[in-house]
C-alpha cells in the first residue's frame, strides 16, 4: 500500500513550483481521470486550487489539473515539485517520488491496473526507481 | 509562444553514417525534413519510418537504390528525426500525419511512387497511397498494420504495452526516461551489440529531451483498441480501401518480430492484398532494417524490376 498522502493546501511561502511532468490526455484511459476526479473532489473544487500530495519522506508535490473545452474535466494534469525557492532539484529523489506517485495512482485506479504491473514495466525498461 | 523545438544537431559519428543533404519543406505549417538522393529524373522510391525512428533507419538501404538509378526520398515524420517536434499531444493525429506526407509528395510533384513503409509509416503511407492512387506505382509493406481491431493480442495487455503509455506513465517512462528510443529499440533488434555500437546513438540523439519524445508515447495511444478509439474510422477506411487496392505489393517481415509477428500480420496483409508477393522473411525483429538492410534493398530492387511497365 502506498504511503502517499493527499494534503490540504500546504504553506507555500519561500517555495517554488518546479515543473516535472505534463499529461495532455488524462482520459486516454478514462478510469485515470475518474480516479483523480474522485480523489481530489474535483466536481466541487474544479480549477480553484491544485491538489497536493506528500511522500513518505515528506516531499510535497502539486497536481495542477487542466480543463479543455469539449472534454470531460480534468483533461490533463501537470505535476510540480514544491521545493525551497532557490534550491535545485534532487533528480534522484524526484524520480523516486514520481514513481511513488505513479504507484499510488495505479493502486487508486485499480481494476486491471496495479502498482505491481507498473513495477514490472519499470523493471523491463531498467528504471532505477522501479528496481529499488 | 514557441510551439516546437529547434532542429537537433547530428553527432559526428552519425553524420558519417548519414551523409545526405538535409532538405526542408513546410507541410501543414510544420517544418518537415527529408532527403532526396539519386537521379532527379529517376523513378521515385519513398521510404517511410515509424515510431520512434527517423530516416536513419534506411541509411543502408538508400545507397543501393540510388546506385540502381532511382530517386530516393526519405521524409522524417513531423515529431521525429530532423523534422519539427510539436510539444503538445494535440498536434498529432493520424489524419494530420497522412496530410503531412501528402503535402510533401504534392510539393515534390511525385508520381509513379514506389512506397516502402514500416511501423507508423504503414498507416500514414497507406493512407496517402489509398487517397492518391494516381501518384503511386507499388507498395512495400514491413512490420505494420492497417485495420481497426487491435493489431495483436499484445496490444490489449496492460503489461507491458498499455502500461507503457498510460496517463502520466507515458510522459514519465517514454518522455523523462526515453524508454522506447532507448531500451525499447534495443530489445527490438536481433543483433543488439551491432545496434548499440553503430545505430542507437543515431536514434537517441534525435530525441535528446523529454519534450522531444512526445510522439513516442502519443503514437501508441492512436492504436485502436475498440470502436470508440479516435482512429477507428480511419483504420476501417484503410482496411476497406486496401481490400480494393490492385497496386503491386511486396510484403517483407522480420522472422523474429515478436510484436508484429510475421504469421499473424503478413497473413492478414495477404488476405487484404491477395496478389501481393511474399511474405519474404528476413532476419529481424520489429526494426527489421537494422538487421537486414542489404536483403531488403535487394528485394525491393528485384520487385520493382519485375513490375509491368
Amino acid at each position: 500500500m502506498s504511503a502517499l498522502r493527499i494534503l490540504p493546501s500546504p504553506p507555500l511561502a519561500g517555495t517554488r513550483m518546479a515543473y516535472l511532468l505534463a499529461e495532455d490526455r488524462l482520459g486516454h484511459y478514462p478510469e485515470f481521470r475518474e480516479f483523480f476526479r474522485a480523489a481530489f473532489d474535483l466536481d466541487r473544487i474544479g480549477l480553484s486550487a491544485p491538489g497536493y500530495v506528500a511522500t513518505e519522506a515528506g516531499a510535497i508535490y502539486a497536481l495542477v489539473f487542466i480543463g479543455r473545452s469539449g472534454e470531460a474535466f480534468p483533461a490533463g494534469l501537470e505535476i510540480y515539485a514544491v521545493v525551497p525557492a532557490l534550491e535545485p532539484l534532487d533528480d534522484t529523489m524526484v524520480d523516486r517520488d514520481l514513481w511513488q506517485i505513479l504507484r499510488w495512482m495505479m493502486d487508486g485506479v485499480g481494476g486491471e491496473w496495479s502498482a505491481a504491473k507498473l513495477d514490472a514495466t519499470g523493471r523491463l525498461y531498467k528504471l532505477a526507481a522501479a528496481e529499488q | 509562444m514557441t510551439s516546437a523545438i529547434a532542429v537537433p544537431q547530428l553527432p559526428e559519428a552519425i553524420r558519417a553514417r548519414w551523409p545526405y543533404r538535409p532538405r526542408f519543406a513546410t507541410v501543414n505549417g510544420w517544418r518537415m525534413h527529408y532527403v532526396d538522393e539519386g537521379d532527379p529524373s529517376g523513378e521515385p522510391i519513398v521510404l517511410l519510418h515509424g515510431n520512434p525512428t527517423w530516416g536513419f533507419l534506411y541509411r543502408d538501404i538508400i545507397p543501393p537504390l540510388v546506385a540502381a538509378g532511382f530517386r530516393v526520398i526519405v521524409p522524417d515524420m513531423i515529431g521525429f528525426g530532423l523534422s519539427e517536434k510539436p510539444v503538445r499531444e494535440q498536434a498529432h493525429s493520424l489524419d494530420g500525419h497522412i496530410a503531412n506526407l501528402t503535402g510533401l509528395m504534392r510539393q515534390l510533384d511525385l508520381s509513379r511512387i514506389n512506397l516502402v513503409c514500416h511501423d507508423w509509416g504503414g498507416p500514414t503511407g497507406l493512407g496517402f497511397a489509398l487517397s492518391n492512387l494516381a501518384r503511386v506505382r507499388s507498395l512495400v509493406i514491413m512490420s505494420t498494420w492497417a485495420w481497426p481491431t487491435p493489431p495483436a493480442e499484445f496490444h490489449t495487455r496492460i503489461f507491458p504495452w498499455r502500461m507503457m503509455h498510460a496517463p502520466l506513465v507515458g510522459p514519465h517512462l517514454l518522455g523523462r526516461h526515453a524508454a522506447l528510443v532507448g531500451r525499447g529499440m534495443y530489445l527490438s533488434v536481433v543483433n543488439r551489440e551491432k545496434f548499440r555500437a553503430e545505430a542507437q546513438l543515431g536514434y537517441e540523439s534525435m530525441l535528446p529531451d523529454p519534450a522531444t519524445r512526445l510522439l513516442t508515447w502519443a503514437w501508441p495511444r492512436w492504436i485502436p483498441l475498440d470502436d470508440k478509439a479516435r482512429a477507428y474510422e480511419r483504420f476501417t477506411w484503410l482496411e476497406q480501401e486496401l481490400r480494393k487496392c490492385t497496386l503491386p505489393a511486396l510484403i517483407i517481415w522480420g522472422r523474429e518480430d515478436d510484436v508484429f509477428d510475421a504469421a499473424t500480420f503478413s497473413a492478414r496483409f495477404k488476405t487484404l492484398l491477395p496478389h501481393a508477393e511474399g511474405p519474404l522473411l528476413v532476419t529481424g525483429r520489429h526494426f527489421v532494417q537494422e538487421d537486414s538492410s542489404p536483403e531488403i534493398a535487394a528485394a525491393v530492387l528485384d520487385f520493382i524490376a519485375r513490375l509491368p511497365a
